[in-house]
Formats: C-alpha cells, structure tokens, sequence
C-alpha cells in the first residue's frame, strides 16, 4: 500500500502519539498529511450540576476551559506539523468539536484520503482520560483503510 | 443571534399542563388520585398546572408563530421552554411517578423495621426527578429547543434556599450555624489540606492536587469551577476532577439516606451529616430530601450547612491561588479583593434578608416557632368531648411529675390546652410515653387544635419544596455520564480516600456529639 494522502487523528496522547510516528513513517516529498484534532463534546457538560457559582464565575470558567483546550490543542498541532515538514510532506489540519468517530467519519468524506490512522485506547491501568473513540462506528462508517496503531503501553 | 427555536414543544407542553389541572379540578383524575393516595397534591394540580399551561400556551404560541428578533426579549422567553419542560418532569415525577413507586413498595411489604423499600431507598419524587433527569440527558439528549432554559434550575435552588430564610428561628439559626462553621472548618480545611498532602506525595503536579483539593474539600464541582482557573489547570485535571466528585456525588445521594435510615439518624444529625460527607452541594439538598421528602427540617439543617460551606470558598480559593503562587513560576498575582467580591455568593445575602424579615413577624405571629404559633381561643367543636375527658382523667393517676400533672389537670377542666408552657410540658409527657395509645392520642389531637401553622409560611414550606423539586430535576439534566466516566488514575484513588475519609469521620463526630436538641 502506497498511500498519498494521509488522515491522521491524535490529540496528543501517547496512544495517539504512536499514530503519529505510523503515519510520520509513511510521509515523503508527494505525501499529503491532514491532522484531525477532535475535541469531545463531553466538555460540554463539564460544568456537572454546579449551581452555587455566579455567571461572573461561571464565564471566566467557561473561558479559561476554552483557551486551555485551544493551547493544548495548538500545541499538538504544532509539534505534528514540524515533524510533517522535516519529512518533505504536506502538512494541513483542522480541530472539530463531537463525538471523535463521528468527526473522524465526516472529516474522511470532506476530502480524498487513502488512508486513515489512529492509535489505540489506552490499556487498563495506564495514566489517561478514557478514550471516546467508537470503533465499532469507525469500522462500519469508513470507505477507506483504516489502521489502528497499537498503544506503546501493550 | 436568535436564542428562541420555532418549534410546538412548548405550545404542545403547555396544554398537557392544561389538561393535567382540568382533570385533576373536574374530578376526571379521582380514581387514579384515590390509588396513588395523591389528594395533598390536589391544589397544585389545579394551581400550578393552570398557571404553567397558561404560560406554555401563549409563550408556545409566540415561539412557534411570533417574530424573533435578537434582543433581550427572545433571550428571556427562549427559557420558557426549558423551565416548563424541567417543570413537567418534575411534577409528573412528583404527582403520578413517585407515588407509583410508592404504592408498589408497599405491595412488597416491610423490609426494614416498620419501614417500605421506597423510604429505606429513599426513592421520593426527589431522587426520582434527579434520575429522570439523568436519564434524559443521557439517553434522549436534551432538546435545542430547551437547551436555553435548562440553566434556570440554578435560580430556582437559590430562589429556594432564600425562601428557607423565613423558616429559621434566631436561636435555631445560631445554633446550627455554630455547628456547621465547627464541623465544615475542620473536615473542609482537613480535606484541603488532605488532598494536597497526598498529591505532594505522589508527585502530582501541583495545579492537580490545587484543583482536586478544593472539589474534595469545598463543595464539589461549584468549588471546580471557582478554582480551577486560578491554579491553572489543565484539561485533563479538571475533567478527573469533575469526574470524580460526580461519580462520588451521585453515588452519596443515594447511599447517605440508606445509611442514615439504617442508623435512625435524626433530622438535625442526617443534615449535619449529609452537608458536611456529601460532596456536591447539589446532591446534599438532594440526599436531604430523600431522607424527609414530606417534610423539610433536615433540608433546613443541610442548607445551612451548605451555606456554610459556599462562604468559605472565597477563602479556599484565596488560600489556593496563594499557594499556587509560592509554588510555580510565572504563576499570576492574585487579586484578593477581586476573589472575594467575585466569589461572593449574593443568594446568601437574600437568605439573610427573608430571615430578617421573618424575625420582623411579617410572615407569622411574633411568637411563633418554627412557623407555628400558640392560639387557644379555638371553636367548640374543637374542645375535647366528654369520653375524650374520662379518658384523661382515668390516665391522671399514671402521671407522677407535678406539673405535668397540673398541665394535665387545666386540661381536663378547660377542654382544651391552657397556656404555651402546658402545651410544652403536654407535649414531653406524650414523648415520655407514659399514658396509653389512646390518651397519647387524645394529646396530640389537643396540641394540635392550640398550635397553628402561619398561612404564609406554609406557602413558603410548599414553594421550596416545590423549588427545590424543579431546581434539582433541571441540575440532574446536567450530570452527564460521559463526564462521570472521566473519572480515573490518581485523582479517582486521592479522591476516593479522601471522601471516604471525611463521610466517616464526619459520621462517627456527628453520631458523638449532635443531638437533637435545637
């Protein structure tokens, strides 16, 4: 398999840091890489059943969360995409906000990729957020190979 | 932008309301009303239905057929939707599910003492309409339509938690705010400075173990929001956070009451209780009326308590960011004026000022207690009949301290209780249980005709109820379990010991030293 255009999930965790390296491995000089970052919509009910705070409070939460998602976010943008341009590939990306495979399923249709790669959850008992990645929709949904990259953890 | 969405949910939630209290008002509801054993309910069947379906049909109407324009009007009448609709599943809760619930408990029995599964459960309209809410949220997704107004359960909490103010005498009040400064000073401060032991420990970064400590410390998820910007958390930390204090939060709703069921805890230690172990405040008012759905003495104490707990946040918070500060680099100064105004909680201020003005006799007579107040100038058919009479006086004898006995005596005499004190020294001869069922009853039956509820005050009994039962249906539309499955790692293991630790200790020092004595 030769692919020439590369969609690439990771959100900077050591699961998804191991996608990277994959998908790094397949980049050269006609190579297009396209970053995914997705930001799961359980931030959306991150404020649980808080209800003592005032709105003044509440806004400055609100903003904080946001900025801290969009430096974290370009932080891993940043770190891909110098590693991308070392190799001589193209590098784009785009950050969306939902559930991951649902992003992930509609980012692939936006554009024509050959390939897809993600990394794998997290094994039991290792440091990291629970992975919200459905497999099961990945599988049914995309039109494209897909490779899971295994997590260095396993 | 245009907050109101053109769609028939409210206009269609409006007339469900209509003929829910047109129903209930022309009898059509009786049979189901008999078996549920649902009557109390009857006038905000009618009351409450009317006025939520007039509202829902006219503002449904303007929503579906009006023009929207941006402005502050469409942001107000875009909440319609989401407070009719919080306040549907909390009266349906209350009126029609939470009575089935109870009516099938009872077919199974007793299980514990004298006790149905529904109260050892704690399973009340309640506990329900924060599980529905869950429920919905979680499996149905709340509707756009009503995303808007879902927020409004927060005022209606703090609007419940002011109406409280008029509830509370001076006395009761000093007496429980001394008690509740004393146990959340120490079992707030330990666990604050439990959690930031432990995450040193660990080697848990310090804005981690800043944020999880004031969640597990203060009260909950509030102290989350509040804190976390000021240690700078991280993403990750927060959502462990979050997710930790909710999971533990809404596993306390339900395992506080059964424990204090258990136990035979009183109403003043299950509020002590559940407002100094309980994390969420949200979930302390929560547990509080799962304990006493039909009445609201341990919601008085676990409000204070949660009052108690919101004003030391700002201090939390302060201690917090200096901390912070002395331990990271290129940390911000803190402002501490502008933390204490902002975390400010005002609501407390409306609290105190309903209190004021109830200590004022506004809202019942100035002698009252606990909105009851001493009256004997009763009617005739009110005094005891003569059968009533003999059987007192063929008590008499059974009675050997003097002044129950004159108590006693005025009462047989007069027909009725004489005086405040007799009814005082009437009312420890009946806990005394010294005279028969009968005579016991007969007592009661008597104390009852001399003491009076305030009218307004029972107004104000049935809206916090009512407040509170649409306040936490809506804050339980707002649990999400993708935020509680974040719970995990270290935070989950700190928290864990940390909660565990405070709910016991705080157990064993009420179950020492709080007795039911205010």
């Amino acid at each position: 398999m030769n692919p020439k255009r590369i969609l690439c999930a990771s959100h900077g965790t050591d699961g998804a840091r191991a996608a990277e390296e994959q998908a790094l491995h397949l980049c050269h000089n006609d190579i297009a890489l396209h970053h995914l970052i997705v930001v799961p919509e359980f931030w959306k009910g991150m404020m649980g059943d808080d209800w003592l705070n005032n709105a003044v409070t509440r806004e400055r939460f609100g903003n904080y969360l946001e900025g801290q998602l969009d430096s974290e976010v370009a932080e891993v943008v940043e770190r891909l995409d110098r590693a991308v341009q070392e190799t001589g590939a193209e590098f784009s990306c785009e950050s969306r906000f939902g559930k991951p495979a649902e992003c992930l399923v509609d980012a692939s249709r936006g554009r024509a990729f050959d390939l897809v790669v993600i990394g794998s959850p997290r094994p039991k008992g290792m440091h990291g957020l629970r992975s919200r990645m459905d497999i099961g929709t990945l599988v049914r949904e995309l039109r494209i190979p897909l490779l899971i990259v295994p997590h260095p953890g396993s | 932008m245009v907050y109101t969405h053109k769609h028939p949910a409210l206009l269609i939630m409006g007339v469900i309301f209509l003929i829910i209290g047109a129903t209930a008002q022309f009898g059509l509801q009786e049979g189901l009303i008999g078996y549920l054993k649902t009557s109390k309910y009857l006038g905000e069947m009618t009351g409450l239905a009317y006025t939520a379906g007039v509202i829902g049909v006219v503002v449904g109407l303007w929503h579906l057929f009006g023009t929207h324009e941006e402005g502050n009007l469409d942001y107000y009448l875009s909440t319609v939707a989401g407070v009719i609709f919080i306040l549907l599943v909390a009266m349906i809760v209350r009126w029609y599910l939470a009575p089935i619930v109870a009516v099938l408990s009872k077919g199974l029995g007793t299980v514990m003492g004298a006790k149905y599964l529904h109260q050892v459960l704690g399973l009340n309209y309640v506990v329900l309409g924060i599980l529905a809410g869950i429920l919905i949220v979680n499996v149905f997704k709340i509707p756009e339509w009503a995303d808007n107004g879902i927020r409004m359960s927060r005022l209606g909490l703090k609007t419940g938690v002011i109406l409280l103010g008029t509830l509370y005498s001076l006395a009761e009040l000093a007496h429980l705010g001394r008690l509740s400064v004393v146990l959340i000073g120490f079992f707030v401060l330990g666990s604050v400075g439990l959690v930031l032991w432990f995450a040193r420990r660990r080697n848990l970064p310090n804005s981690m173990g800043g944020v999880l400590s004031a969640g597990m410390g203060v009260c909950g998820v509030s102290a989350t929001v509040a804190a976390a910007p000021v240690v700078q958390a991280r993403s990750v930390e927060i959502a462990y956070t979050i997710g930790t204090i909710l999971l533990w939060g809404v596993g306390c709703m339900f395992i506080f009451p059964v424990i204090g069921q258990l136990l035979g805890l009183g109403h003043i230690q299950f509020g002590a209780w559940a407002g100094t172990g309980i994390l969420n405040s949200a979930q302390v008012a929560g547990a509080a009326l799962a304990y006493q759905p039909d009445g609201i003495e341990t919601l008085k104490v676990a409000e204070i308590f949660n009052i108690t707990r919101v004003l030391f946040l700002p201090i939390i918070v302060l201690w917090l960011a200096l901390w912070y500060v002395r331990r990271e680099e290129g940390a911000e100064a803190v402002n501490t004026g502008r933390v204490i105004f902002e975390k400010f909680p005002v609501f407390v201020i409306g609290f105190i000022l309903m209190f004021a003005l109830s200590s004022t006799g506004i809202f019942a007579p100035a002698n009252h207690y606990k909105g009851k107040y001493f009256d004997n100038d009763i009617a005739a058919e009110k005094l005891l009949k003569p059968e009533q009479v003999a059987s007192l006086q063929q008590a008499l004898p059974k009675v050997q301290r003097v002044d129950r006995q004159q108590a006693l005596r005025r009462l047989i005499e007069n027909r009725k209780v004489m005086s405040i004190d007799d009814d005082a020294t009437l009312r420890g001869l009946v806990n005394a249980q010294v005279l028969t069922k009968d005579a016991n009853k007969i007592l009661k039956g008597a104390h009852k005709a001399v003491r009076h509820t305030a009218k307004k005050i029972k107004k104000f009994r049935q809206w916090i109820t009512l407040l509170f039962a649409f306040g936490l249906t809506g804050l339980g539309m707002q649990i999400t379990v993708a935020s509680i499955k974040q719970a995990g790692g270290q935070p989950l293991v700190i928290g864990g010991v940390v909660g565990t630790a405070k709910a016991v200790l705080s157990l064993l020092v009420i179950m020492l030293f709080v007795h039911e004595t205010i």
